[in-house]
């Protein structure tokens, strides 16, 4: 298991700044004169301590830990007067961000790829797909409509993404799935193992009871069958899951509302129409 | 349960390729060969899940579906990491059927019935195992449910968090589990909830017709009768139900079910099945039929509910008319009939509702109503 610690490294995540911080609150400063920092949102915030918190347990482990997250934050197209804002913003909150890119709107994908992004995470599930399409793990930040504590990372995976195989991925095109939209969803899958693999390596090192880190799989739409693949392919990638969900067409929301993930791989498939209209 | 764990994999759908795995390890390929995935979505054969609002939806925890007492054991003895590591290392062998298993079998013989009648209605019973489970058990009960040829397609394994909030995602009609405390707080939520028990002996149960067995107090009615009887004893009880004959007694837990139950029974009636409904409801009660008894089926009238059967019994046992009907299920809130019905191998679960709860029934006294 050493040479794991050698060749992983920090797990980095990219945030981008607009998800962070209100931008009302951030447009009503440069009207103004005064200097009150930006508001962070709720979600971004309980992702953020979440994400700390599942550091400070691994640390608490393993002092010389190298396999812990990385949250950099990426502002596209700002003035002089916000970009100093944030960095003040996140020095008030305590927000555990390890770096800052201010970059142009068109550098979004290099500067992901550059740093090594092991995950982009957006609330647009549009911009989610887009980089998903270059092949860059990319994952929904999704609302967290309380701010209630969450002492536990939550991460659910697309048990559809997973679980279906190659081959019958391509079957999804009876489904009204375009070819772009299937070739993303094959993206989408290669890009989960990557960050699979490490975040697998990470829950392991917590029992089943009281880990900050929780992994979920959440089958929308296929058979139990595909489900039973999905959880058996995670396995086999190292990552043991602790919840599952299946839900054979019904809709989403109001079961991520109990469960209250915050990073939903969806590889783009519930971006769709609405699937159980299909006769 | 000594299955041919290289046999688990047959599920509902022609499987052309399928070369299930009989160890863990090599798991890989046949999943991915399998074709069955495609044709389970194209096929027009398996029938899509209704949309949870317009169907009845009953959740079941995997600990009334199926048997699972060994894996209770480790559990309990060894700790969860030793349960799961049980669990992934006999994930090929299924599970055998627990007490709910029939009634969720008759559920699924009904809802053949209902799709041949109306094609292309969503007003059905669906099935969703809710277990507080971890999903690492999640493959061997997948391969159960498989191996039984049962028709669940929705699942929530919580892996330790509580039902409850799924239950309501769900719009859950009922809920069945083996955990008393997950069934109160699903009352308490206005969830239909019955905690259910393994008999013995099972007697046999119709496969052609799903029988659902009601009390009548502090079940399908509010406890308020159970109160007056326990506080000031039978007499007090009789002048009572006397003096409110006309007026109508408060709903209880499973009011809501019985009528959801109604529902799709006026459906076959509609369609000329009334002699030969696959779903007949019975009222147990031990309410006797010349006094007390009038004011249950005066409420039952109002409500606009129709029972199959009323069976009162003016105190006399249950067990032996349990044994009878013979019921898929039957809901009581007094432990005791249940404990009575279930040593007869009738299905019996308990409602923990009311006022039996703070002061259960004395084996001594076998007072009548």
């Amino acid at each position: 298991m050493e040479d794991e610690k050698n060749h992983t490294g920090p797990l980095m995540i990219a945030l981008q700044y607009n998800d962070l911080f209100d931008l009302d609150s951030i447009s009503a400063m440069t009207a103004s004169t005064n200097t009150d920092d930006a508001v962070p949102k709720d979600r971004a915030v309980t992702f953020i301590k979440a994400v700390q918190i599942v550091n400070e347990r691994l640390v608490e482990q393993n002092k010389t830990e190298s396999l812990l997250f990385e949250v950099i934050l990426i502002a596209k197209e700002c003035s002089e007067e916000i970009k100093m804002n944030i960095v003040e913003s996140v020095k008030y909150y305590g927000l555990e961000i390890v770096k800052i890119f201010f970059c142009k709107k068109e550098e979004l994908i290099n500067t992901l790829q550059l740093n090594n992004v092991k995950l982009f995470l957006s609330t647009d599930k549009d911009d989610v797909y887009e980089v998903l399409h270059i092949g860059i793990p990319a994952a929904v930040l999704y609302e967290q409509s309380d701010d209630h504590v969450l002492n536990q990372l939550k991460v659910i995976f697309s048990g559809d993404v997973i679980g279906f195989s190659e081959d019958s991925l391509d079957s999804l095109s009876d489904f009204g799935f375009s070819e772009t939209q299937i070739e993303t969803f094959k993206e989408a899958k290669i890009c989960m193992k990557e960050f699979a693999v490490l975040i697998g390596q990470m829950r392991r090192k917590f029992g089943q009871e009281n880990s900050p880190l929780c992994i979920c799989v959440l089958t929308a739409w296929g058979s139990t069958n595909v489900c039973a693949s999905a959880l058996k392919t995670l396995r086999e990638w190292g990552l043991d899951v602790d919840e599952a969900f299946c839900l054979a067409g019904a809709p989403c929301s109001p079961i991520l509302a109990v469960v209250k993930p915050h990073i939903l791989w969806d590889g783009g498939l519930h971006n769709m129409r609405d699937l159980s209209a299909h006769s | 349960m000594s299955l041919d764990p290289v046999q688990v994999m047959k599920g509902q759908d022609p499987m052309p390729n399928t070369c299930p795995s009989a160890s863990n390890g090599d798991s890989q390929a046949s999943w991915d060969d399998s074709k069955d995935i495609h044709e389970n979505e194209g096929s027009t054969k398996k029938p899509k899940s209704p949309k949870p609002e317009n169907a009845v939806t009953i959740a079941v925890s995997s600990r009334v579906l199926f048997r699972t007492e060994k894996e209770q054991k480790v559990f309990e003895q060894k700790g969860i990491e030793e349960y799961l590591r049980y669990q992934v290392e006999h994930e090929n062998e299924p599970f055998a059927p627990g007490p709910a298993f029939p009634f969720v079998k008759a559920l699924e013989t009904v809802n053949n019935r209902l799709r041949e009648l109306y094609p292309d209605s969503e007003e059905l019973f669906d099935i969703v195992l809710v277990t507080y489970n971890h999903a690492h058990v999640g493959i061997r009960l997948i391969n159960t449910i498989n191996y039984h040829n049962l028709f669940i397609e929705r699942f929530c394994m919580t892996g330790g968090s509580s039902p409850i909030g799924y239950l309501k995602a769900w719009h859950t009609n009922l809920y069945l589990s083996a955990d008393a405390e997950k069934v109160q707080e699903a009352l308490a939520e206005g969830i239909a909830a019955a905690t259910m028990f393994m008999p013995e002996k099972q007697i046999e149960v119709s496969e052609t017709q799903l029988r659902v067995a009601f009390d009548g107090d502090a079940v399908l009615f509010s406890d308020e009768s159970e109160r007056i009887f326990k506080a000031h004893g039978l007499d007090k009880f009789f002048e009572h139900e006397r003096e409110n004959e006309n007026r109508l007694l408060d709903h209880g837990p499973l009011k809501g079910f019985l009528e959801v139950l109604g529902k799709l029974q006026k459906k076959f009636y509609a369609k000329g099945h009334r002699m030969d409904c696959p779903i007949r409801t019975y009222l147990v009660t031990a309410r006797s039929a010349a006094s007390s008894g009038i004011r249950a089926l005066k409420t039952l009238r109002a409500w606009g509910l129709e029972m199959d059967e009323a069976l009162f019994l003016a105190g006399a046992p249950k067990g032996p008319m349990l044994e009878k009907i013979r019921p898929h299920i039957y809901f009581d809130d007094q432990m005791f009939h249940v404990e009575g019905a279930v040593e007869m191998g009738a299905i019996a679960a308990h409602v923990p509702y009311g006022i039996a709860q703070k002061y259960p029934h004395k084996k001594s006294t076998n007072a009548g109503k």
